[in-house]
């Protein structure tokens, strides 16, 4: 089963296969979680978002057909949760209280230049406009395309295309500037 | 757009951490997901703890709300004669249909229950009613459904003057002194112009 493509393992759900959403569910547990996680600053209501995201795909299993690629219906599913999020709550993303530093030991001086430049990027990251940063996060987090983009966020190719490629600039220069 | 990634973009994204879901909601959605694959008709997220009681507290207060408004319903069966329907509107199906027209006013039999009425009850619970007594309980019932939330009419003591007045005009003094009676026991201290006392 850990061979089947998504859209096969969630087919095999739709079915009656409880073993197949398991198999689905550790393929994106972690991706998901962080495009969530880094699209809303509470992590409480990231959580609560995360969970509902999957509530929905087990609800919408009866009606499910593989016309897209399961990532591309997935996100979209999310896309639309956190659309509802913003609106409700505002909007944010990464909080800099929960950057993690980077792994080894590099000494103090560096430990703090490292530090100092990951926190850049994450602001950076943060003060991006919403559709930007969310079209990074598909992007990176999710290996979305821009057609995939686009198709996940209501918006079209180009539009997709553009505001990736803003946000890519933006982070781009936060990093150069270390 | 084949990749647009620049590496050191996706260095630094990387270096923001790997979080992942607490093992608790895996859990959570894993089990759900296999409850929905099970039973597919079963609630996503089952009630529990302390919620699960206030579900069937909530159905149980539905369910005594909805039998004592029931129970009420049924209890309240309007007088067909505190509408303002006379004696007269009993006796006489056209009568009383006219009387409908005019603007209720109560009569003096509204207070006393009348005779053929209370007869046609008894008769009713006993099972052996009168065809006429029957037509009339039916006419009266039909009446009370057409107008269930008709308020009572009340009779100003002016109007109830006015109509002594006019059945002593009328020569039916016995029917006058009757009211007038009637009018001195519901408004003892009122002061009753002569014309109403005597022809």
């Amino acid at each position: 089963m850990a061979e089947a493509s998504d859209e096969q393992l969630m087919l095999a759900y739709r079915d009656g296969d409880a073993g197949a959403f398991e198999t689905l569910y550790a393929r994106h547990r972690a991706r998901l979680f962080r495009f969530v996680l880094r699209s809303i600053k509470s992590r409480a209501s990231a959580e609560e978002l995360y969970q509902d995201v999957w509530m929905r795909v087990i609800e919408a299993r009866a009606t499910y057909k593989p016309s897209a690629r399961f990532t591309t219906w997935l996100y979209t599913i999310a896309h639309h949760r956190m659309v509802d999020h913003w609106r409700r709550a505002g909007l944010s993303v990464v909080s800099l209280d929960t950057v993690d530093p980077p792994a080894g030991d590099p000494g103090p001086q560096r430990h703090a230049e490292a530090r100092e430049v990951l926190t850049r990027f994450a602001a950076a990251l943060e003060t991006l406009p919403p559709a930007q940063r969310e079209a990074f996060l598909l992007h990176e987090e999710a290996g979305l395309t821009a057609a995939e983009i686009a198709a996940a966020t209501g918006s079209n190719e180009e539009a997709a295309k553009s505001r990736l490629r803003y946000a890519l600039a933006k982070l781009k220069s936060a990093v150069d500037d270390g | 757009m084949a990749d647009e990634r620049d590496p050191k973009v996706s260095r630094r994204y990387r270096e923001l951490g790997n979080e992942e879901p607490p093992p608790g909601l895996d859990e959570s959605i894993v089990s759900a997901a296999r409850r929905a694959a099970e039973h597919p008709h079963a609630p996503l997220v089952t009630p529990s703890g302390r919620h699960r009681w206030y579900f069937s507290l909530g159905a149980a207060a539905v369910i005594v709300l909805a039998v004592a408004v029931t129970y009420q319903m049924q209890q309240e069966q309007p007088d067909p004669f505190a509408t303002g329907v006379s004696r007269e509107a009993v006796k006489s199906p056209a009568n009383g249909r006219a009387r409908e027209s005019a603007p209720p006013a109560a009569d003096s039999s509204a207070t006393a229950r009348p005779e053929a009425a209370t007869q046609a009850e008894t008769s009713g619970r006993q099972g052996a009613a009168a065809p006429e007594a029957r037509m009339r309980r039916d006419e009266a019932a039909a009446r009370s459904l057409a107008k269930p939330m008709q308020a009572p009419a009340v009779e100003t003591p002016q109007r109830m003057l006015e109509r002594i007045v006019e059945l002593r005009k009328q020569g039916k003094h016995e029917e006058a002194g009757q009211l007038l009676a009637e009018f001195k026991q519901r408004y003892p201290g009122y002061r009753i112009p002569e014309n109403v006392v005597r022809p």
